[in-house]
């Protein structure tokens, strides 16, 4: 069947659909390499050494090649204390954020729960409108909660998002299956612990991934609710190398004497580097989950 | 069917009753439901309740010393002079983004759709989906370098192309352009991927059918695979059209320097500066919250427009 159908198209082509076809090749190679070639710039900046980043010219390769900046930047504690705050609250984050999504999208994917209807429509109003920057920032505050890494872990728990995503996939697990568990005995909680969510390990890995991605993304809080810089989140630390190059290079050693191997420019794409690279390790192989929620999601709208 | 002949009174007694009894049976459920019930009430409805701070003259100090001022914050706010441009900036920003941004999705889609090699079409998902998981601090650090005024490569390649030192990232006529170029890139990858998921939901034997009636690939596209993404292409509108007072806040407070704030100032980065950098609470919460209540407004207007037109609409 399927080869009857590749030997129909493959008569029909004619020489317009062929030259598209070229066309096409064309151009997505030549967005791919759009894509990717700032990464690749950056990384060559930061391996270039001082003379030749500052004539500029680095285009495919580095050009006096050395690691005198990774050797200063790897010196500034911050990045160090950045990579541990990041690691704790996406870890920490990503557990309870992905766990409290689950236990909020199951009752409320059950018809029948008296009140689930109006619930759901208080989810579902928190992505219409919210409170906003300082609303945000009194609550934290009010909570006792500044400067204190908590701040970057509480408020991103539960998107609504992932409620509707995680709640239209509970409602395709065949009522059956928890029915048999009901007539033994089982309360909801054991059904939905030792059966619901094992049957949900794609969409609880999908819906656990663009949680750790936000977590690890985020600087904003730590800008927000995080005056003590040893407690900021690595992105936040980059804003800061990023922003105020001088006082970075400062806290990184380097002072105006002793510059001789780095300058702004490298310690800026280096410290880039470093926060990519955990990303560019992990992304191709946990791709097709994220793919795969919006699949979830976007069926039901 | 004999008992709800009873009167009114009687009728929602047993209701509240078998709701009560309801309620019971599924107390494991509401059980599950209490993080979550927490979650929300704490860190989203508590937030909106301090937007009463907006109808106020707060005091940072002694919050129950503040004053009701009724919408003197809002009257203040229009009639300052510096609030005018910044929402301007924040719908011509984001209009752009719309104009420009919004269809480069729907044609990739359409484009990769028509591509014969499978593993071509996936490392080309995978890299042009990458930019949308990296965040605009990562972002804004490539964009720096490759701007930077003195050796960055695009400001050299600019320069011998037409002899002029543009400064991108501190030129007011330049930085527009620059924040829609840079949200093209990070966005239009990822912007695809609803679409595919409406192009596999395609019936192939659509396709099937056409072609042995004669219809080729350009007239399949046509008639075949764009009319069955516009639903979707609806959705995503309406989506941006609700967001249209989101001009990208991580993005411009990355970039955006002092120089460019005439251009460059959006509603968000105004809020920041009012009420974390001077600390004028009450007045950064009434600009907030007229950003909020205006998207609000907005998305049930546009998504009422979709249901009204036939389609079918974000909820």
């Amino acid at each position: 069947m399927k080869d009857m159908k590749n030997h129909l198209t493959k008569v029909r082509r004619g020489r317009g659909e062929v030259a598209y076809g070229v066309f096409n090749y064309i151009f997505f190679t030549v967005l791919c390499i759009i894509m990717v070639y700032p990464f690749w710039h950056v990384v060559m900046m930061s391996l270039s050494s001082v003379e030749a980043t500052a004539k500029g010219g680095i285009f495919l390769w580095p050009k006096g090649f050395n690691l005198d900046t990774y050797a200063q930047v790897f010196k500034d504690p911050s990045i160090w204390t950045g990579y541990l705050t990041t690691v704790l609250v996406t870890i920490s984050g990503t557990f309870l954020g992905t766990l409290f999504t689950a236990t909020t999208a199951y009752p409320l994917s059950k018809k029948d729960l008296p009140f689930g209807k109006t619930m759901l429509l208080l989810v579902l109003f928190t992505m219409l409108f919210s409170g906003g920057m300082i609303p945000g920032y009194l609550l934290i505050k009010g909570l006792g909660l500044i400067d204190n890494r908590w701040a970057l872990v509480l408020p991103g728990l539960v998107s609504a998002y992932n409620v509707i995503i995680m709640k239209s996939f509970f409602m395709t697990i065949p009522e059956s299956l928890e029915e048999s568990a009901k007539i033994d005995g089982a309360t909801e909680v054991t059904i939905f612990w030792k059966i619901v969510l094992p049957l949900s390990k794609a969409t609880i890995a999908t819906i656990a991934l663009f949680t750790a991605v936000g977590y690890w993304n985020d600087y904003f809080s730590s800008v927000l609710y995080i005056n003590t810089k040893s407690r900021w989140a690595l992105q936040a630390v980059l804003r800061y190398m990023l922003t105020n190059t001088n006082q970075a290079m400062q806290s990184a050693g380097v002072t105006v004497a002793s510059a001789t191997n780095v300058t702004a420019a490298t310690i800026k794409s280096a410290s880039v580097v470093i926060a990519t690279v955990p990303i560019l390790c992990v992304y191709p192989f946990v791709q097709k989950y994220f793919v795969k929620g919006v699949m979830i999601g976007g069926v039901k709208g | 069917m004999a008992e709800n002949k009873g009167t009114k009174k009687t009728d929602f007694k047993t209701r509240c009753q078998t709701t009560w009894k309801d309620m019971v049976k599924y107390r494991w459920l509401y059980f599950l439901l209490i993080p979550g019930i927490l979650f929300f009430a704490i860190f989203k409805y508590v937030p909106m309740g301090g937007l009463r701070i907006a109808f106020m003259d707060y005091n940072q100090y002694n919050p129950a010393k503040s004053t009701w001022v009724g919408l003197d914050q809002f009257v203040k706010l229009f009639s300052k002079a510096s609030f005018l441009p910044v929402l301007r900036n924040t719908v011509v920003i984001s209009l752009l983004k719309l104009i420009i941004g919004f269809p480069i999705p729907v044609i990739l889609a359409l484009m990769m759709n028509e591509m014969r090699s499978l593993k071509f079409k996936k490392v080309s998902q995978t890299l042009l989906y990458l930019p949308h998981f990296i965040s605009w601090v990562i972002l804004a650090g490539i964009i720096m370098t490759l701007l930077d005024p003195d050796n960055g490569l695009i400001t050299q390649l600019i320069y011998n192309l037409t002899g002029e030192r543009v400064m991108v990232l501190t030129s007011t006529k330049w930085f527009v352009p620059m924040l829609i170029v840079t949200d093209i890139y990070k966005g239009m990858g990822w912007g695809t991927i609803l679409y595919f998921a409406a192009i596999s939901g395609i019936d192939p034997q659509l396709y099937e059918a056409a072609s042995i009636d004669g219809a080729g690939k350009w007239k399949q596209m046509l008639n075949i695979t764009l009319p069955s993404i516009v639903p979707t292409i609806v959705v995503c509108f309406i989506m941006n059209c609700g967001n249209i007072l989101n001009a990208g806040f991580d993005q411009i407070f990355m970039l955006y320097t002092s120089h460019v704030y005439e251009v460059a100032d959006i509603i968000d980065t105004y809020v920041y500066r009012m009420g974390l950098i001077n600390s004028d609470y009450s007045f950064s919460t009434a600009a907030g919250m007229f950003k909020s209540v205006v998207a609000f407004i907005l998305i049930v207007f546009v998504n009422n427009v979709a249901k009204k037109t036939g389609n079918e609409g974000l909820y």
